[in-house]
This record gives C-alpha cells, sequence and structure tokens, in this order.
C-alpha cells in the first residue's frame, strides 16, 4: 500500500518544495516503525426509540423550539399566519431557494417574486425575499446574502434530522445566507426522514453530499464573556423545526 | 504564536501572585466545563466509545499515507485544491500566494489553533489584509492581541468586567453592559465583516478520508459563516486529523463534543466536501484545504509520543488538571497548553524547546481519565522526562524530583503507600509534591484528582 503513497505525480501549486512527497515520505516511513492496527468496524451505539419524539425532546432541550403545523390547514397557510404572529416588526422574509411553493407562506398581494432587491413596505405586512435558485458561480456573489441579512425570519428546507444529536440536516442546495444571517431561522423537516442516529443519517446523504452541509442543533450559542450563555451570538437566536408531512 | 517555554515556572509563579483573577476566572470555568463532561459521559457508554476512537485513530495513524492520499484524491474530485505545507513558512506561503491570486482585502476566520501554530495572522496583517477573528473569544483577545490561553475556551481567562472595560474603550459600549449587550456589539462588527470577506479561513476538527468531507464543531455560527458567505474558503488542516470513514465521523462528532463541553453536538457543525459546483449549489467558489505537518511526522516517528497525535483538541484535559487550573494556558508558553501540550510541545518543537513541561504535572491521571481517545499522558510525560534526562535537559531541581520518583517506583510497596495517600489526602497534597510551584500547595480549592492512582492505572494497562 505504501507504493501508492509515494507515486509520483503533478504537485500541488504552493509545493514547489516538493512537500507532498516529502510528507508523505516521512509518513510511509512511520507507519514502518510499528504494527499496523485494525479498524475496529462501526460504534455500536443504542438507537433511541420513536426518532421523531426523541428529536423533539432533545432539540427543544438544547434551546431548539418545535412548532406544530395546523392538520386541517395547507401548510403555506398555517406558516401565513404563524409569521404575522411573529410580531409586527417582522416584515421581512427570506426564503431558501430549495423551498417548494406548498411550503412558503402566502404573500398578501405581491407574488413571491425575484428577490435579488428589498422592497419598502408598510409595517406588518410581509414582504417576501425568495433566493435565486441557482449557484453562486452564475450569478452576482453576493445577491441573496445582502437580502438574506435584512430579514427577520429564514425560511429553509431540511434534508432530515436527527434523534440521537437533535439535529436538523441544511444542505446547501438550500440558501446558506437564509439559513444563517436571520435572526429567526425556520424548518421544515420530513417528518418521515428523522433519523434515529447520526450515523444513519450520515451514510444515507452520503451518496448525495452538496458542496456543503450544516448540522444545526439548536440556536447560535456563546458563552466567551464571563462564562455567560448568551444566544444570537453570529447565526439565529431562535431554531424553530417544524415537522412536515 | 512563538514557543517561550522556557520560563514556565517563572511565569507560573507570576500568574499565581500577580494575577489571582486569572485564577478564579479559569478555575471557574475548567471546573465548569469538567462537570458537563463528567455528566456527558455518564449518558453513554464513554468507555465504549472512548476505547472505540481510540482503536479508529490508531488505524488510521498506521495507515496515514495511504488515507492522506485518498483524502486529496476525493477532495480534488469534489472540485477543491489540495495543497501540501511542511513547516509554518510553507503553510503562511500558500495562503499569501492565493489571497494574492483572489486580491483578498479582507478574511474572516474561523478559531484555528493550527492557524495560531503557524502564525497566520501576523503574516496576513503585513500583506496589507484585513483580518477578523470571528470566534467571540478570539475576537476579544484579538483586540487585546492576547494569544489564546485554551484551546476550546480561548478567552476563559478574562473576566466580564475585563471585556467591559475592553468594548467599553473599542465599541462604545456601556461600561456595565451585560454580556447580551456586549454581544450584541461585536455581533455588529462581525457582521459587516462576514458580508464584506473576500476570504474565509479555519481550521478542521477532522477530515474524512473517504468523502473529503472536512468537519468543523463550533456553537456561534461563526464558522458556518465563514465557510459559507466569502468566494473563498481555505481550511487548515494538521495531517493527523484524518478520519476513515464517514461512519467514523458520527461518532467522533459527538464524542468530541461530550468530551468539550458535554453536548451531545456542538450546536453548528459545517460539513465542508467542496466549492458550489452543481447548478442550484450555493457556496463559495473555491475551496482549498491545506494539508500541514510543522512537526507532526516527528512526534509519528517517536517511539512513545505518537499517541499524542490521537489528540482531537477537545480541551477535556486541561479543565480536569488541577495544574492548568492554577495558571491557566499562558504560563505554558505556546499554542497547546495544559496535560495535552506538556505531551505534545516536546514532540512538535523539540524536546529542548519545549522544556520543563514534562515536569508540570503531579501525574495525577485525571488527564487520562478525561480523554475521549485515552492518551495515556502520564505514561508520556514519563517518558519524555526520561528522555530529557538522557539528554541532560533536566535543571537539578527537577532531576531531583525525578529522582525521587524514579527511587519509590522501584520499591513498589513503598511506591504504592504512598500513591494511595496522595489520594485519600487529596490534591493539595499532591500538589506538594509538584517540583516547582511551591505556592499551589497553600491552595484548598484543588480539585480532587482521578480516585485512581497514576500506578493503577498503569497496571491497568493504559498503554
Ligand atoms: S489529549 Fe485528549 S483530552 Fe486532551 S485535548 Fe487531546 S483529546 Fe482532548
Amino acid at each position: 500500500m505504501s507504493g501508492s503513497a509515494t507515486r509520483d505525480r503533478r504537485e500541488s501549486f504552493g509545493d514547489d518544495g516538493g512537500a507532498r512527497a516529502r510528507i508523505l515520505a516521512r509518513v510511509t516511513r512511520a507507519t514502518t516503525l510499528r504494527d499496523r492496527l485494525r479498524h475496529p468496524g462501526r460504534l455500536e451505539s443504542p438507537a433511541p426509540p420513536d426518532p421523531a419524539a426523541t428529536f423533539v425532546k432533545r432539540f427543544t432541550s438544547q434551546g431548539g423550539e418545535v412548532a406544530t403545523p395546523d392538520p386541517d390547514r395547507s401548510p403555506r397557510d398555517w406558516l401565513t399566519s404563524f409569521l404575522e404572529g411573529l410580531g409586527d416588526d417582522v416584515t421581512t422574509i427570506a426564503i431558501g431557494a430549495d423551498v417548494p411553493t406548498r411550503l412558503q407562506p402566502r404573500s398578501p398581494d405581491v407574488p413571491p417574486a425575484d428577490a435579488g432587491t428589498a422592497r419598502e413596505e408598510s409595517p406588518g405586512q410581509l414582504h417576501y425575499l425568495i433566493a435565486p435558485a441557482v449557484s453562486r458561480n452564475s450569478v452576482e456573489p453576493m445577491r441573496h446574502v445582502a437580502p438574506a441579512a435584512q430579514a427577520a425570519v429564514g425560511v429553509s428546507l431540511a434534508w432530515g434530522a436527527v434523534a440521537e444529536t437533535g439535529s436538523l440536516i441544511l444542505p446547501s442546495t438550500g440558501t446558506r445566507a437564509v439559513q444563517l444571517l436571520p435572526p429567526v431561522h425556520i424548518v421544515w423537516v420530513p417528518a418521515d426522514r428523522v433519523f434515529a442516529r447520526l450515523e444513519d443519517a450520515l451514510i444515507e446523504l452520503q451518496p448525495r453530499l452538496p458542496a456543503g452541509v450544516g448540522l444545526h442543533s439548536g440556536p447560535s450559542k456563546s458563552a466567551d464573556i464571563g462564562q455567560t450563555v448568551v444566544t444570537g451570538v453570529h447565526g439565529p437566536g431562535r431554531s424553530i423545526a417544524v415537522l412536515e408531512g | 504564536m512563538s514557543a517561550r517555554i522556557g520560563d514556565y515556572a517563572t511565569r507560573s509563579r507570576e500568574a499565581i501572585r500577580n494575577h489571582p483573577e486569572v485564577r478564579t476566572a479559569v478555575t471557574g470555568a475548567t471546573v465548569a466545563f469538567d462537570e458537563k463532561r463528567r455528566r456527558a459521559y455518564g449518558e453513554v457508554d464513554a468507555d465504549l466509545w472512548r476505547r472505540w476512537a481510540e482503536a479508529v485513530k490508531n488505524h488510521l495513524l498506521t495507515h496515514l499515507g495511504d488515507y492522506l492520499v485518498e483524502a486529496e484524491a476525493r477532495l480534488e474530485a469534489n472540485g477543491a485544491h489540495v495543497h501540501w505545507a511542511r513547516g509554518a513558512d510553507e503553510a503562511r506561503e500558500i495562503v499569501l500566494e492565493l489571497a494574492s491570486r483572489h486580491s483578498v482585502r479582507s478574511v474572516v476566520k474561523g478559531k484555528s489553533m493550527l492557524t495560531e501554530e503557524v502564525e497566520l495572522n501576523p503574516a496576513l496583517e503585513r500583506a496589507g489584509i484585513e483580518v477578523y477573528e470571528t470566534d467571540l473569544g478570539e475576537y476579544i483577545l484579538q483586540l487585546l492581541d492576547e494569544p489564546p490561553s485554551h484551546i476550546v475556551g480561548p478567552a476563559i481567562h478574562k473576566t466580564l468586567e475585563q471585556v467591559q472595560r475592553l468594548f467599553a474603550d473599542r465599541l462604545e459600549t456601556d461600561p456595565g453592559g451585560d454580556p447580551d449587550e456586549l454581544a450584541r456589539a461585536a455581533r455588529g462588527v462581525l457582521r459587516d465583516a462576514f458580508i464584506n470577506a473576500d476570504m474565509g479561513i479555519t481550521g478542521g476538527n477532522f477530515l474524512v478520508a473517504e468523502t473529503g468531507t472536512v468537519a468543523l464543531i463550533e456553537n456561534e455560527g461563526n464558522i458556518r459563516l465563514t465557510t459559507s458567505l466569502p468566494r473563498v474558503h481555505v481550511a487548515l488542516v494538521g495531517i493527523e486529523k484524518l478520519l476513515p470513514r464517514m461512519s467514523d465521523l458520527a461518532g467522533f462528532l459527538q464524542l468530541t463534543s461530550r468530551a468539550a463541553t458535554g453536548q451531545s453536538i456542538g450546536c453548528f457543525v459545517s460539513l465542508v466536501q467542496g466549492p458550489a459546483a452543481a447548478p442550484g449549489d450555493d457556496g463559495p467558489e473555491e475551496v482549498h484545504v491545506i494539508l500541514v505537518d510543522n512537526g507532526r511526522t516527528d512526534v509519528l516517528v517517536h517511539e512513545h509520543a505518537w499517541e499524542a497525535l490521537r489528540c482531537v483538541r477537545c480541551g477535556a484535559c486541561l479543565n480536569t488538571c488541577p495544574v492548568y487550573r492554577q495558571t491557566g494556558g499562558h504560563a505554558y508558553g505556546w499554542v497547546y497548553s495544559g496535560p495535552i501540550g506538556s505531551v505534545l510541545d516536546p514532540g512538535l518543537l523539540g524536546l529542548h524547546e519545549a522544556m520543563p513541561l514534562p515536569f508540570a504535572s503531579s501525574l495525577c491521571g485525571a488527564c487520562f481519565d478525561a480523554c475521549p481517545v485515552r492518551i495515556p499522558i502520564p505514561e508520556l510525560l514519563l517518558a519524555w522526562r526520561e528522555e530529557a534526562q538522557q539528554q541532560g535537559l533536566t535543571p537539578w531541581k527537577e532531576r531531583a524530583a525525578l529522582a525521587g520518583l524514579a527511587n519509590v517506583a522501584t520499591r513498589p510497596p513503598l511506591y504504592r503507600l504512598a500513591g494511595r495517600v496522595g489520594t485519600r489526602l487529596g490534591a493539595a497534597r499532591a500538589a506538594r509534591k509538584l517540583p516547582m510551584l511551591g505556592d499551589w500547595s497553600n491552595d484548598r480549592s484543588l480539585p480532587s484528582p482521578s480516585p485512581r492512582t497514576f500506578r493503577q492505572l498503569w497496571r491497568e494497562g493504559i498503554k
């Protein structure tokens, strides 16, 4: 196996001193000094029972919130009144690029529009900003960052959730700025994709990994000032999961 | 942060005599961390998890070349660029070259001990680049121009009053502002920095070879932002940070979080595979991973010290250490302090440079009990002491202490007795045996050491 480690290849940029070859040669020499030890296989940890209930328990114990949609109303109607209930100062909502229309709030008079630019709205009226569903490479880089930074609430769609750790799994095929910048983050979670264990979720996700994945397990926290816990330091101060379907 | 370890004893005494607030702050924070870690270990089969993690890292370290090559290939397949740096100078050069190629004027950083180790910030600043540390603790220290004193809580040695004064002075907050108000002020400055930065720089807790995934654990969300908003993301990763498989990552994320802060997992975990390349994906245009050696291969060839490369930098050994709790991290004189610093620094810097750190321990064994990857720190300390003695590096005081220890160790009944007495009387008594820090023995607030003596641990085969 050590042959592959030292095989000749193009050196990366910045590597004119042959750093790669030399590091690998030293590593290979070190590994000849002792027995090669075996991988122990999977960590056997018990799967928590009833993943959905365990997720709710863990996520809330970590400071997250869980909202339950009204089964008699459509998800979008429920979300619209939920947002209105957040207060008069909540007027600007940023919506992730991968949130399907049926999970987007209803817009009172403006159609959910091209969102690159923010518009003035009268207080109390929801205003929607939908992140463009395109890669950063093909649009102007900061296009959806600026609007998301102005929004009071971000709405995202999770790929799934984990009971064991109370985590939401947020893929970068959503909109990262929407997942991170608004002070309140509302996350739809497909109820049939709450995994018992983190390992189960990561293995399921492995063949379809996007550029980035965020595990969000409650609101942003810090105890760096005088050992006192404060929330909403950089990321969202409120993280609200909504199990759907 | 350049190493200045030699006058450890003087700095320790100074810290204890002249800065009682440091001891109060550090002891308070570490005792709290340590209690949370114990509770979190109690919720799972910690013994099984730790043995598993130890075995995964041992497998990794004895197959490291293969996994480095696999990680590189996966990252490149994901569209990321991979660079290799033998030393601090090469690591800095690579970052500076990338910064100049992208006309970078402003950088946001996530907390990274490796970037401290290679002294990246001063190099960026000399190149006229604005650098923002975005972890709240690191930001405080950047304003104060101080190095971190703890690998997880970099500013735990600072009191609320000190931060109030600093922020009132620099950010014009109310001098009596509460932590919420102070954090809001910092958030305001750093929010602008995130939105305007051209480059994000982070370390990496793990790098999964199988998928080319750089994994980062945090609580504030600043690392998520650093790896998401700027056009270019650069991650500096020590070559020992690899994990073979994605399934390993699940266990390591949880175990590391439990060991560090007692959480089942950090509030935010970033899994970075590469740049946003596919249509509909969002993220940086370029991702660069710099694989850094900087002394790690020297540690890897060392007969004993190689085991310290299992370290996941959770800080649990610092939190539980009666010696660290007294002085905080600055006394140790380099990036890695506390028990892990005392065994890693001699390997990374050379024993001569790191003297007398291997002697800064009472060998109480608490660090081994806390360590999620079961690094036999007391045993490694003894190995370094022996090496120091052979090289004639030990000053007389330490040699006397070492001779005393060797003397009882060769007479088992006496040693057993001495060990048991030490444990029963608690750490105040054990501290009196510390070679250089007589002042500590007056302290009554020392935490209890491991209920097992080092000798018991040894007999149980901590190796
Ligand atoms: S030596 Fe062990 S306990 Fe100490 S920081 Fe490293 S992993 Fe954590």
